[in-house]
């Protein structure tokens, strides 16, 4: 008897255990008050226009260990090579290596004075820009950094000096693959004078992202560690060889930056594969000391994992893709302050003009993206965590950006207005308007499939939505979900009709626009082709006025929203959460990630 | 007993060469890698670089050629490239195959404990409280998705955690990224705080099962004739029970064990997962999710050979276990 009750006891506690831990996970106990706008304490300010750059400041005192969370392993450490491109690969090395400018939260760039103190256009033609390093900066070895750093850096990714691997190697090894040569193409010199200290660079063309340029989120590799390990001459890199720059490029692809010599608050200490990045202030560095005792980078390849790992204490930064339970969670963690911010990420839909019917009918594209309420599809998706969100009016910029300027709304586009998008077929000649569309030489218009990548629910719901939507035309819809590892070969394969996903803006959007919306361009999945649009854009990445260039960019993306190839949908959100007891830490969406300004993360005073 | 472990080490062969062929059609037929890396950089690649990915990963070449490549690699300890860049896989699945073996090798000594425990106990109190109460949580373990039980286990280690002021129970990875004071002990201790919640996850998967099959052989065995003799000659009930009862009870179990690995080693894939263990199951999912068809083949290679070696084992242990059986 006393078997059996002390048994049935033991039985009991652990189903009682299960259900007190049940309804703690639902109740999600107490603690960080969610506040409005999508923010609370230590972040709160963020979200207010002009604080970007300046929210959680706050003293620090020395000592304390602050982990924060990147998503996926590092396998290749060379951020300027294709392969090694990756957010956490720019993320992990912000702490060790130097750029001339940083993307900063508001999506402006700053210039990073502890490696030079001006950086200035001194002729627009030839477009001259001459940089200034500062007298103290220098690698941890001791080494100067001069012109012959740029000169390194230039070489390597102008894609000519040292070029792709030839056909024949099929290791991938014998070249190198910058993640692009934009503008480093254009270049015509780099000279140093002033013992190496001022550098100065010529364009053979006029770049107007030139402040894309040695830096923007793709830092400096030690010139000198690659002459050393590819036996070049010290401090000639112009005169180093394909073979002597692929070596360096190599050496920088393979080996994780606790093997050389590096310039920034922090110096990596340890990287364990898969598993984390050690930091420690580096006390060589000649900018200002970083406070924290030593920082961690931590490996954690499953989001959702990410707050509960906050919740223990096992890290104290996490920087995830939001979602309703997600933020559900983190908003129950005491003591842990977090902001939803606006991301450089856009959503979108794209229309694939390869499709015979979509891409011959000017009206029916224009009527599809009329028909399509993108209000609706922010309130029953992100709007659910990000009540702020806000629809997204152009194709290059985003709001807070210098050049943004609402190109879409006056077209109708995304407004949902079912009456003007009918205007549009039925002008058109369209018959079966409304109940089943037949275009002006009596063909049924689709089915068209909507494709989406499996898993991703807000996006199954944007192409519910949709569906609904183009069904008051008289269009059926099918929606067609996309293996998780698939949409490269359905974008590429333009295996799709319609399909919604998302580009990641660039701060220097000109360039970037190039990549994407002109003829044959890598990004330009759907076929888009406009002579127009292609002479805009070319000559906007030549005009070394900004405005200037924005403008003809904004010009270009007028034309290409009549020819509505791309509805633009909304800024994806992004979600920073620390502990309250650190400070300085901030939403920055662009390419560097929050740990833009990792020198100065600390415990609060 | 060597003729005939010769005999199935050689069946097992074509066996391997065969299984393995299919897999890899399938796995170079489920996606293209290269499209994925076209599309899925911003700025995306030029084409110079797509093509040279596509060498590399050997995406140029016809897919029977790039198997017999693969498996005549694999001989000569070369598991073929990755569409990671400077991921040796050979290296990284062995030191892979050794984070997963501890998982599975604690959370099958938990369950195997654990289920010899309740089940012996739920046999000799059969239809008490107790029995009824463990065979309800058996059956609640065995229908309760590993993930769930996961993230549950989870926020009870943070209770613990929070309620005793430490840091011992560990939710993520196999070990802090660091100590305050690094020594031995602390490093030990460390380690079996990061062990305990996904063992127990990954032990309730086989203990449901495995505490119904004690149960079972228990009952059977007690009620045979040798038993009641035993007691009938005046033997002690917990002499009758553990020298001569839970021996044969245990040969089911033994068995059932072995054959359970390739169970076990699939719920390491989701206790992996979830709690960010860099073992076999995430290269699996990794390998999936990035179309990387030789990590995909490497882990089924290994996964298949252990699978093949405890069946075997299984075998063997049954002859050894039971004088009746005898192989020629």
């Amino acid at each position: 008897m006393r078997a059996h009750s002390s048994a049935l006891t033991r039985g009991l506690a652990l189903t009682a255990g299960l259900v007190l831990t049940l309804a703690a996970c639902s109740s999600g106990g107490g603690g960080g008050s969610g506040g409005t706008k999508g923010t609370s304490a230590g972040l709160t300010s963020c979200a207010t226009e002009g604080k970007a750059d300046t929210c959680n400041s706050g003293t620090t005192k020395a000592g304390g260990t602050f982990t924060y969370v990147i998503e996926k392993n590092i396998q290749q450490w060379n951020v300027q090579d294709t392969n090694g491109n990756t957010f956490e690969n720019a993320e992990a090395l912000s702490p060790v290596l130097p750029q001339v400018y940083v993307p900063q939260p508001d999506f402006s760039v700053k210039l990073n004075t502890d490696l030079v103190t001006s950086a200035t256009q001194t002729s627009a033609s030839p477009q001259t820009i001459v940089y200034k390093i500062n007298p103290k900066a220098s690698w941890n070895d001791g080494t100067a950094i001069t012109a012959d750093d740029f000169v390194y850096y230039w070489r390597t990714n102008d894609g000519k000096d040292c070029p792709p691997p030839p056909a024949s190697d099929s290791t991938q090894t014998k070249g190198c693959l910058p993640e692009s040569t934009a503008g480093y193409d254009r270049i015509k010199s780099v000279t140093g004078s002033d013992n190496g200290k001022t550098v100065t660079v010529v364009m053979a063309k006029p770049y107007a992202d030139w402040k894309s340029l040695f830096g923007a989120g793709y830092p400096f590799y030690p010139a000198h560690v690659a002459e050393k390990v590819s036996g070049a001459t010290a401090g000639d890199a112009a005169h180093m060889t394909a073979a002597q720059m692929t070596q360096g490029w190599q050496y920088f692809q393979k080996n994780p930056p606790t093997k050389y010599a590096t310039a920034g608050p922090y110096k990596m200490t340890e990287w364990v594969d898969n598993d984390h990045a050690t930091y420690e202030p580096d006390p060589k560095w000649t900018g200002k000391k970083a406070t924290l005792q030593r920082l961690i980078f931590k490996v954690i390849s499953d989001a959702t994992q990410e707050p509960i790992a906050l919740r223990n204490n096992e890290v104290q930064g996490i920087y995830p893709q939001p979602e309703v339970d997600l933020v559900n969670q983190v908003k129950a963690i005491p003591n842990v302050t977090y902001t939803i911010g606006s991301g450089l990420t856009w959503e979108h839909f794209d229309l694939n003009l390869h499709n015979p019917v979509i891409g011959k009918y000017l009206a029916l594209r224009q009527a599809m993206f009329t028909a399509i309420s993108v209000k609706d599809i922010m309130a029953k998706t992100v709007a659910q965590f990000d009540p702020g969100v806000k629809q997204l009016y152009n194709h290059n910029f985003v709001p807070g950006t210098a050049g943004y300027k609402d190109v879409v709304s006056a077209s109708g586009q995304g407004s949902g207005d079912l009456t003007k998008a009918k205007k549009y077929l039925t002008d058109a000649k369209f018959t079966g308007v409304g109940t089943a569309l037949k275009s002006p030489d009596g063909k049924t218009v689709g089915p068209f499939n909507c494709r989406y990548t499996t898993g991703n629910q807000i996006r199954q719901s944007e192409c519910q939505i949709l569906q609904s939507d183009l069904a008051n035309l008289g269009i059926k819809v099918t929606i067609k979900p996309i293996g998780a590892a698939d949409l490269g070969t359905v974008l590429a394969g333009h295996q799709y009709d319609i399909i919604v996903f998302a580009w990641v803006a660039s701060p220097f959007a000109i360039s970037g626009a190039q990549q994407l919306w002109t003829t044959g361009a890598g990004g330009n999945y759907g076929g888009y082709s406009n002579k127009q649009v292609d002479s805009l854009i070319s000559t906007a990445i030549g005009e070394t006025d900004q405005t200037k260039a924005a403008a003809l960019l904004n010009q270009a993306d007028q034309i290409m929203v009549n020819d509505a190839y791309v509805l633009p949908l909304y800024q994806k959100p992004t979600f920073l959460a620390v502990q309250t007891r650190f400070v300085n830490m901030r939403n920055n969406s662009t390419n560097v990630g929050p740990p833009y300004n990792v020198g100065e993360w600390g415990l609060k005073k | 007993m060597l003729a005939y472990t010769v005999r199935r080490i050689l069946v097992s062969i074509p066996v391997l060469i065969v299984s393995t062929f299919i897999v890899f059609l399938v796995v170079v037929n489920s996606g293209d890698p290269v499209a994925n890396f076209a599309t899925s950089r911003q700025p995306p690649p030029s084409k110079a670089a797509v093509t040279a990915f596509a060498r590399h990963i050997h995406a140029d070449q016809p897919a029977v050629e790039r198997y017999w490549n693969w498996i005549t690699g694999v001989l000569h300890g070369d598991w073929g490239p990755s569409v990671q860049p400077n991921l040796d896989i050979g290296h990284d699945l062995f030191t892979r195959f050794r984070v997963t073996v501890t998982l599975v090798a604690a959370a099958m000594l938990l369950a195997l404990v654990m289920s010899i425990v309740f089940g012996v106990f739920s046999a000799i109190r059969q239809y008490s409280a107790a029995d009824y109460t463990i065979t309800f949580l058996g059956f609640l373990f065995l229908a309760m998705p590993v993930f769930w039980f996961a993230v549950l286990l989870k926020q009870a280690g943070i209770w613990f955690n929070q309620e005793t002021g430490s840091q011992f129970l560990g939710t993520i990875g196999e070990k802090s990224p660091y100590l305050e004071v690094d020594t031995t002990w602390n490093e030990f201790t460390d380690r079996v705080g990061h062990l305990i919640l996904p063992t127990i996850t990954l032990a309730l998967v086989s203990f449901a099962s495995w505490t119904r099959y004690t149960r079972a052989s228990m009952l059977e065995v007690l009620d045979s004739d040798y038993v009641r003799l035993a007691r009938a000659k005046g033997l002690r009930r917990g002499r009758v029970l553990t020298r001569h009862a839970l021996r044969t009870a245990l040969i089911p179990l033994a068995t059932v064990t072995a054959l359970d690995i390739a169970i076990i080693l699939g719920g390491a894939v989701i206790t992996e997962t979830i709690f960010q263990w860099h073992g076999m199951g995430e290269m699996l999912v990794q390998a999936a999710t990035t179309l990387d068809v030789y990590r995909t083949m490497a882990w089924l290679l290994l996964s298949a050979v252990v699978v093949i070696v405890f069946n075997l084992f299984a075998d063997l242990l049954y002859a050894v276990l039971d004088p009746r059986i005898r192989y020629d």
